[in-house]
């Protein structure tokens, strides 16, 4: 074992113990306020309220019961699942070519009379104009980061979509790992969000002609939807005859060290919330909920997102289907009764995904392959492949 | 059904001149300890191996084997309801090259080179083992072998699997005590317990 230059722990060990009893001193009394909130919770004053709220967060609405839990339905005793994953090797600034990969895994599991199971991988090279540079007239933005991340979203949907069968005989559940709703395209110019939306859309409604329902599934979700709502009930503003107003509460905090109503509660996640404050049990669910998100805005009304929350055994996770999935009672018991027995197999995360994501991975020995495959193409028309020198001095560390 | 089609066990995935490891065809379907396999050489020839181990793994190593049985579901139904099990899981089976045959002669002696990766391996025909066991003067190489399963066991594996393809063979049997015995006269210790378990009559 190499004796690495350790960082400093005695330095931070005090300031360390300092933090985590000022945060469990104040968590405490915190759970407690919380308990009292829910106990009083009014339903129709709290829906009056966001009626005329303004907050920059998130809001989750429903027009029936806030805290319902749904018992798992049968599981079905013959289903389908369709699960895809995608995986990205980057443009690397270290070659000269211009190109991404994209690596949809995915995984098609059968159960009932027959089970049947099919695991795979799509790869495909981007590297022409129109994959790598979203254009309009004057503008052209590189499709990297945060616009990579949609180009994969775009391409998971439409090869689930593509692997759902026109077979009809048996019951299918497309899954995704991660949201439907496109966070990643606000802020972005329109016409990159035109470009994002309009192959995603038309797979969503691909899903609604074939009658297939599609569901996202997001394992750790950091969302605080409904418990936000739960800070728009215990608003004092109200009490005053106005509305409910977090911008501008928060910029009194500045001006006036004004103390908001809501830093009573415990700052938590929905998945907290559900699972320690609420007691949804193992295979329940939890209400469904319209999301505020102003992407949705953009999706026409059958295919707008909205999401429960999930007990799978091991912790609480999100699932977001289209609306239409959610308005038909028997598919939303198809979805629910389907994401519970494919938690069970997998030990609290769907095994479709967990499969799907084993034939996505790109493991760093491929990404080397990747490179001496370049460097071999290359030198063969006689060009050899600089290494930046930071490059190489990662490569073969010396002192 | 073709001949090789009927008999391709597995193909190799890792060679050597002392033998190779083959992944099996079918999940479970690993020749028995002891059994000849055959592989094609680069020259023609068919190179004759002992198995000699066999285990069923995840394919991926990163990925531990958990368990999959609940109340009512295991054994057999427990693959039938996990239907992606046999595409996450392989076997494999190791086999020690101990000859090969050219032009109809048997040679028993390691083959010159490696059969090469991804050649089918199959399973020596009755008629094929008793060709090649006809003399048995290969126990040395296996003796000479050391890998997962102790020396002795594999010897005795082999050669039982041998006298019951060949019919119960006694007289050959007896053959190949003798060759035991050669192999080991320096070690009366081993050789003992070794031809008591050759002993097609003991309890």
């Amino acid at each position: 074992m190499t004796d690495a230059m350790p960082i400093d722990f005695t330095a931070i060990t005090a300031p360390l113990r300092a933090v985590v009893e000022t945060n469990v001193g104040t968590t405490r009394p915190r759970w407690n306020v919380l308990q009292q909130v829910l106990a009083a919770f009014d339903e129709a004053e709290v829906l009056q309220r966001l009626a005329s709220a303004r907050t920059s967060w998130l809001l989750a609405r429903t027009h029936a019961g806030y805290f319902d839990h749904f018992p798992s339905p049968a599981v079905p005793r013959s289903y389908r699942v369709v699960a895809t994953d995608g995986s990205v090797i980057h443009p690397d600034r270290h070659t000269p070519l211009r190109y991404y990969v994209l690596n949809v895994g995915y995984a098609i599991l059968q159960y009932g009379a027959i089970c049947e199971a099919l695991l795979d991988v799509e790869t495909q090279l981007c590297a022409n104009d129109e994959e790598l540079y979203v254009t309009d007239r004057s503008r052209r933005v590189p499709v990297a980061g945060a616009v990579l991340g949609i180009r994969r979203a775009v391409a998971e949907l439409e090869a689930a979509v593509r692997l759902v069968s026109n077979d009809i005989s048996l019951s299918t559940l497309a899954i995704l790992d991660g949201t439907l709703i496109l966070w990643g395209l606000e802020g972005l110019p329109d016409f990159v969000v035109s470009w994002g939306l309009k192959p995603f859309l038309a797979a969503l409604a691909a899903f609604r002609e074939k009658r297939v329902p599609v569901a996202g599934f997001i394992s750790f979700p950091g969302s605080s939807d409904v418990y936000n709502v739960l800070r728009v009930a215990v608003c004092d503003y109200p009490l005053h005859g106005l509305p409910v107003n977090c911008d501008h509460c928060r910029a009194r905090i500045v001006t006036e060290g004004h103390r908001p109503a809501c830093d009573q509660l415990p700052d938590i996640p929905d998945r907290e919330l559900f699972e320690k404050a609420l007691a949804l049990q193992p295979g329940e669910r939890s209400q469904v909920f319209q999301s505020s998100s102003r992407v949705l805005d953009h999706y026409p009304p059958e295919d707008r997102i909205v999401f429960f929350y999930l007990h799978t055994g091991t912790e609480v996770a999100r699932v977001e289907v289209p609306a239409w999935v959610a308005a038909d009672q028997e598919m939303l018991d198809f979805v629910h009764g389907v994401l519970v027995d494919q938690c069970n197999r997998a030990r609290g995360y769907p095994l479709a995904l967990q499969e799907a994501h084993e034939q996505a991975v790109i493991h760093a020995e491929e990404r080397e392959t990747l490179l001496t495959m370049i460097e071999q193409l290359l030198a063969e028309h006689g060009m050899l492949l600089r290494e930046s020198a930071k490059q190489r001095s990662k490569r073969g560390r010396y002192a | 059904m073709p001949e090789a089609e009927r008999q391709r066990w597995g193909e190799i995935v890792s060679t050597s001149t002392i033998g190779f490891i083959s992944e099996c065809e079918e999940l479970h379907c690993i020749p028995p300890l002891g059994s000849l396999v055959l592989v094609h050489g680069v020259q023609g020839e068919r190179i004759f191996a002992v198995v000699a181990y066999g285990e069923t793994s995840s394919i991926d190593p990163g990925r531990r084997i958990i368990r999959r049985g609940r109340q009512g579901l295991s054994d057999a139904a427990l693959y039938e309801q996990n239907p992606e099990l046999k595409h996450i899981l392989r076997s494999l089976f190791h086999a020690v090259a101990v000859g090969y045959e050219a032009n109809g002669v048997i040679h028993h002696v390691l083959p010159s080179l490696p059969p090469p990766l991804h050649y089918s391996v199959e399973v020596a025909t009755s008629d094929d083992v008793v060709q090649f066991t006809a003399r048995p003067r290969y126990f040395s190489i296996l003796a000479h072998y050391t890998g997962e399963v102790p020396t002795d066991q594999l010897l005795v594996a082999h050669i039982r699997y041998v006298f019951d393809a060949r019919g119960r063979d006694r007289v050959w049997l007896e053959q190949a005590a003798r060759e035991i015995a050669r192999v080991f006269k320096q070690d009366y210790d081993r050789l003992l317990p070794l031809l008591e378990s050759l002993d097609p009559d003991a309890p």
